[in-house]
This record gives C-alpha cells, sequence and structure tokens, in this order.
C-alpha cells in the first residue's frame, strides 16, 4: 500500500512511536499530503506547542482547531489542512463538566489533587490525547485526523496508559487505603490485610494526612464518574480497532529504535490494533557504486584534496547505509503484509510547509 | 562567544539531560569515564530501569546496589520503590516494612497519589549518595546522573519545591527541602545538557535553558553531540571539480562514480553548514559555553567510542 493510498482510505491515523523519531513531523507531513489530495484533514499534535506550530507556519497553535493556510499555486484541490494541540487540563476539564453536576464539577476543579491528576499523573495525558480523538471524530468536520500521541519513552506506554488511568481512578485497591478517610463504615477495615495496613501507615507518616484528605474528598466527589470514564475508553477503543482506523508507527533506522518499533508492532497485531505502516525517518540511502567499493583505498592514493575527502566521506555514508539496510532487514522483516517507508534524512531542517511538502513526497514515493 | 571556562565538574552533581535521542546517556557515560580518569571518585546514576549504561560498561544490567562498574567508577540504577524501601528503612528502621509493601502495590499507589513523590525519591537517592560521607570525606567527589529526557527535567527537578509546597508536615518535607536545597546550589548541582546541532534540538535547548533558570537551577556547558566534519568547498560545480581533481591524480572514476561521490559530498557539506548556523544560533542566543562532540559513524556505542568521546571531554574536567 503507498501513503498516498492510506491516507485517501482512511478516517483516523494514529502516529505512534518513542520520542526522537520525528513523529510530530511526519504527523503533520501526513495532514499536508492528505489536504493535497484534497482531503480536509485535521492534525492534532500533542508535543509542546511551538514544534509543529512553527513547522506549520503558525505563531501560535491552540486548543482549537486552526485552518492552515496552504498557499502555494499547487492547491488546486479542494483539500483543507487544520491543526490543533491537545490542550490537556481543558480536555480533562470538559470531560468532568459532561460528567456531573456543575457544583461537584467545581469541587473537583478545586481540589488539588485533580490538579495533579489532570496535570501530571501518567496516563493522563495518553487518555485525553484519544478522548480528543473521539471529539474530533463526533465532532464529523473532517474526512481524516491524523493524531500525534505524547512523547513516551516507549512507544507501548501509549497502549497502556489510558487503561492505567481508568484502572487508578476506578482503582479498588485505592479504594482500600482510603477506606479510613472515605468514612466507608468500620466493617470495611477488617478485610483490609496486615501489608495494606502497614503500606498505609508509612505512606502516610511520609505524605502528612493533609494529602489523603485532598484525595479523599476527590475520590468521593468521582464517585459514579469511574463508569463513564470506562465507557469512554471502551468506546474509544472501539474506534481504535475501526477498520478506517490505521496506526503507524514513527521509527529511525538505529538499533533501539527499530526494536521498539517492532515490538510495538507486534503489540498492536496482539491487541487487534490496525497497523497501516511503519515510517523510518531520517534513513540514509547511499548506493553502491562499481569502481567505489573501497573508496578509502582510492582516497589513500589521491593525496589530500577534495577528492580524497569526498570519497572518504562517500565511505563512511555508505557504510552507515548497508548497516541500515541490515538492521532493517533483521528487525522489520519479519513483519508481515506491513509497508515500511523509508524517508531520506534530509539536509536542511523541517521548519516549515515547504519542507513538510517535501516529507509527504518522499513519503508517497517511498516504496511501501 | 563566552568567556566562562566550560567545565563540566564545577558542581559536586551533573544532572545530564537532552532531548530523546541525542545521546545523552553516552555522554553521562563519558563524563564519568573522563571525571574517573581525572582521579575522581564516580557514581554514575540511572533513573530507573533503563538499562542504557549496562551494554557500555560490558555489564548485563546495572543492580540497585552500587556496584564498581569501571576503575573509580561505581554504577547504580535508581528505582523509586527501592529508594522508598530504602527511605523508610533509613527513618524508620522497620526492614520487614518492605516485603509487605512490595506485595501491596503501596509503592505504586504513593507515587501515583503524591505529586512529586516519585521523582523525589530518585532525586532524593542522589543527594543521599552526595551527601555521604566515610569518615569525614565524601564518599563520591563527583556525580553523573543520567536524567529523563527534558521534556520531563522541569517537573524531575521541581519535584522538591512542589512537594514542600504541598505537603506541609512530616519527613518527607524535610527530605524534600534537602532536595531543593541541594538542585539550588551551583556547587553541589548543575546540569549539563546535551544536545545536537540542529534547529529543533537547538530550541528546546534554549527552551530549557530558561526554564530552568527561573527555578533558580544552575547551567553548566552545553554538549554539542553528533557535529560533522566540515568538508573543503567543492564548489558550484561539484562533479566538474571531482572529475579534474581524478584526471589529475589518474583516478580512472566513472561518471557515475563521479555523481554519487559529489551528491554524498554536497549534502554532507550542506548538513555540516546548517550544523554551523545551528550552533552560533544557540551561542548567540544563551551565554553557556558548548562542547563539541563529533559524530561517530560506527555501529553502535559501545565501550571504545565512549572512551573516544571521554578523551574529549576530559578537557572540560578538572
Amino acid at each position: 500500500m503507498t501513503i498516498d493510498e492510506l491516507l485517501l482510505d482512511r478516517h483516523i491515523i494514529v502516529c505512534t512511536g518513542s520520542g526522537g523519531v520525528g513523529k510530530t513531523t511526519s504527523a503533520a507531513a501526513l495532514a499536508l499530503r492528505a489536504a493535497e489530495l484534497g482531503r480536509r484533514a485535521i492534525v492534532c499534535t500533542i508535543d509542546p506547542a511551538r514544534r509543529l506550530a512553527q513547522s506549520m507556519g503558525l505563531e501560535q497553535l491552540g486548543g482549537e482547531p486552526k485552518l492552515v493556510p496552504v498557499t502555494a499555486g499547487r492547491s488546486k484541490s479542494k483539500g483543507e489542512l487544520w491543526a490543533m494541540m491537545l490542550d490537556m487540563k481543558s480536555t480533562f476539564d470538559q470531560m468532568v463538566l459532561e460528567m456531573t453536576t456543575p457544583e461537584r464539577a467545581e469541587k473537583i476543579f478545586t481540589n488539588p489533587f485533580y490538579h495533579h491528576i489532570s496535570s501530571t499523573l501518567a496516563g493522563t495525558q495518553e487518555y485525553m490525547a484519544m478522548e480528543k480523538l473521539w471529539e474530533l471524530h463526533e465532532e464529523g468536520r473532517w474526512e481524516l485526523i491524523v493524531i500525534d500521541t505524547p512523547p513516551t519513552r516507549s512507544a507501548l506506554d501509549f497502549l497502556d496508559a489510558p487503561r492505567r488511568l481508568t484502572d487508578f481512578l476506578e482503582g479498588r485497591f485505592l479504594k482500600l487505603m482510603m477506606f479510613p478517610y472515605m468514612k466507608a463504615g468500620r466493617t470495611g477495615l477488617k478485610v483490609i490485610n496486615f501489608g495494606t495496613r502497614v503500606a498505609l501507615r508509612a505512606v502516610t507518616r511520609i505524605t502528612g494526612s493533609d494529602l489523603f484528605a485532598d484525595v479523599a474528598d476527590f475520590f468521593q466527589q468521582f464517585e459514579g464518574m469511574y463508569e463513564t470514564f470506562k465507557q469512554r475508553s471502551k468506546r474509544v477503543r472501539e474506534l481504535m480497532t475501526a477498520r478506517r482506523t490505521a496506526f503507524l508507527v514513527v521509527t529511525a533506522p538505529t538499533e533501539p529504535s527499530l526494536k521498539e518499533a517492532r515490538y510495538f508492532a507486534e503489540r498492536l497485531t496482539d491487541e487487534k490494533i490496525p497497523l497501516g505502516g511503519i515510517i523510518v525517518n531520517r534513513a540514509h540511502a547511499v548506493p553502491g557504486v562499481a569502481g567505489l567499493e573501497d573508496p578509502a583505498a582510492i582516497a589513500a592514493r589521491v593525496g589530500d584534496g577534495v577528492l580524497a575527502e569526498a570519497l572518504r566521506t562517500y565511505g563512511a555514508w555508505r557504510a552507515v547505509s548497508l548497516r541500515e539496510e541490515r538492521l532493517l532487514d533483521g528487525t522489520l522483516g519479519a513483519i508481515e503484509d506491513t509497508p515500511v517507508w523509508r524517508v531520506p534524512d534530509l539536509a536542511d531542517d523541517v521548519h516549515d510547509l515547504r519542507s513538510l511538502h517535501e516529507i509527504g513526497e518522499l513519503l508517497a514515493r517511498a516504496t511501501g | 562567544m563566552s568567556t566562562m571556562p566550560a567545565s563540566l565538574t564545577a558542581a559536586r552533581v551533573a544532572i545530564v539531560s537532552g532531548k530523546g535521542g541525542v545521546g545523552k546517556t553516552t555522554v553521562a557515560a563519558a563524563l564519568a569515564i573522563a571525571a574517573a580518569r581525572a582521579g575522581k571518585n564516580v557514581l554514575l546514576a540511572e533513573m530507573e530501569d533503563r538499562e542504557a549504561f549496562a551494554p557500555i560498561f560490558g555489564l548485563r544490567k546495572l543492580a540497585y546496589t552500587e556496584q564498581t562498574i569501571a576503575p573509580n567508577i561505581t554504577g547504580l540504577t535508581v528505582e523509586a520503590d527501592e529508594a522508598l524501601v530504602d527511605y523508610l528503612r533509613m527513618f524508620y528502621g522497620i526492614p520487614t516494612i518492605s516485603r509487605a509493601l512490595m506485595r501491596t502495590k503501596a509503592v505504586e499507589f504513593a507515587t501515583q497519589t503524591a505529586p512529586g513523590l516519585k521523582d523525589i525519591l530518585l532525586i532524593g537517592k542522589v543527594k543521599e549518595a552526595e551527601s555521604r560521607r566515610h569518615e569525614g570525606a565524601h564518599v563520591f567527589d563527583f556525580l553523573v546522573v543520567d536524567a529523563p529526557p527534558t521534556g520531563r527535567l522541569p517537573r524531575f527537578l521541581d519535584a522538591p519545591r512542589a512537594v514542600v509546597e504541598l505537603v506541609k508536615g512530616g519527613q518527607i518535607r524535610t527530605q524534600a527541602q534537602g532536595v531543593l536545597d541541594m538542585v539550588t546550589d551551583p556547587k553541589r548541582c548543575q546540569v549539563v545538557l546535551v544536545t545536537q546541532p540542529e534547529e529543533m534540538p537547538v530550541r528546546e535547548t534554549e527552551e530549557t535553558i530558561e526554564t530552568l533558570s527561573k527555578m533558580g537551577i544552575t547551567l553548566g556547558p552545553i554538549v554539542m553531540n553528533g557535529v560533522w566534519p566540515e568538508l573543503r568547498s567543492l564548489g558550484k560545480e561539484p562533479e566538474a571539480m571531482l572529475r579534474a581533481a581524478a584526471s589529475d591524480a589518474g583516478e580512472d572514476l566513472s561518471d557515475d562514480a563521479i555523481r554519487v561521490l559529489a551528491g554524498v559530498a554536497t549534502t554532507h557539506a550542506r548538513r555540516a553548514r546548517n550544523q554551523r548556523k545551528a550552533m552560533k544560533t544557540l551561542a548567540n542566543d544563551v551565554s553557556l559555553p558548548q562542547i563539541e562532540l563529533p559524530y561517530l559513524f560506527t555501529e553502535r556505542m559501545g565501550r571504545p567510542e565512549v572512551e573516544q568521546l571521554a578523551q574529549i571531554l576530559s578537557g572540560c574536567v578538572s
């Protein structure tokens, strides 16, 4: 499958991958390409705003979708490119407002513990990204939604994180821990095992009790909302496994990145989530040439001029290229029916629509 | 250009961080080796189970317990749950608590619930090692921390302050205050940011510097990693120039060969030029010295490669 076929066929494209592999750039380039192909596309990014905003030529990317002026003579198409940034906290606030009464919501918003949950708890960002995806899907304004995912240490965190948040919010264990604070009745205390009691005492001792009061209050206010949370999570999951959804794994041609990409691809298959393909960014493709099999030997003969320098440079990059090819074959070769698109390393930095367009072109030309 | 001397050992603790993929772990290892060579007793600590140092030092895994991994270098993986158990043992003297804690997932609970608790535990362990003394003298002369990437770094280093503000009493507050004192003391702690000479990483570095400076954290030299060698200009017509050079040297190279050579060399030269531009931008915007490390064309970052970088860094270690 080519990138263009994918961009024309799908409704949702999720770009995943570990940090530092050019995920955000790929997401933006894909959305732009889709717009150039005539689709109404939106890209939602999670990374610090400035990066994508600047690469899209926008001063500031906000929580609201913005139409990106795709100028240039070639855009005869009726496609549109929209861009936005995920505002984690306001997405969470919005969810709370929808799920409960204004009075309760107000109480939740003023709780310091909520502030922590909504801004720093591991998994919140990922959950909110999925929630946003659902909202954009529900709004129905876009034919294609390209979503960037949070920069996790491991690409796998992204799959597990939403579940972690719901587990946390529902948390049987947590409720057990909170019993004394939630006035859950004396009988409850008896079922707490010894280990938990010891642990609870220890944790209370080191954190102080004020925090626990806040936590207890938070969970009391949240009572009854866990179910909704879970349902929404389930709903998003259905959307993720839908036929018109594709996950793309973005990676770089280094051993750790490729290994992780393979692992992630396998995980997606296990979870029955459709894998659309793998994008290998910043690949070096330096061809072998007859007569240049041993550039170092020629370089040694020709003195120390520009030719020797060019030969040595060629030799170094040719070796990198061969190594990357070997790595790619070794790690991704075993994944069946999955296109791998290689995007060559560009000499210039990607910071405007023109270079995003160029990446789109390179992706389209890459063989799957 | 800055006139500040580029000292990577100006503070006893070097918090090494950078955007994902810029090579901060390699630089942290190289810095530890360079400092150890200079005669320092070094602790090299990684945060949580990343297992990144082990291969460099020819080990399968780095243990939570400190172990000698190279001459003068003690290696350590700091884990939040182990640190919590450690901490409880230290302050409450109850070793039995550990097993019960582990079984009940209490640590997971506690670290998820209390803001910054996990980071406090991680960095608290570093502080403990930093202040540890044996017969009056510091056990470690220099500590290198492979810290979380820049995206998480401000929050990581801000954890002690957040805890001091949020938690009104108890042992953890005392502990947090102690950590806060360490991270804001320029003699005890400086952040060494690793970056690459490209627009995006440089921009992120600048943003991080701004954030950390506001937090009262001292920044050390910036390590510019992966700098490509510069090439002599091939002029306006690279192919003609190479062809002429080949015929001068009596080498018979095909048109194909010349074309590919010219292509690779011009792309490389252009990229190397862009790199210089990015480095200049950073030098103009930020008054921190930059230490350049070359791009290594080698297969993987093994011990020899790290040694090579350590050799360069040794000029900035006193």
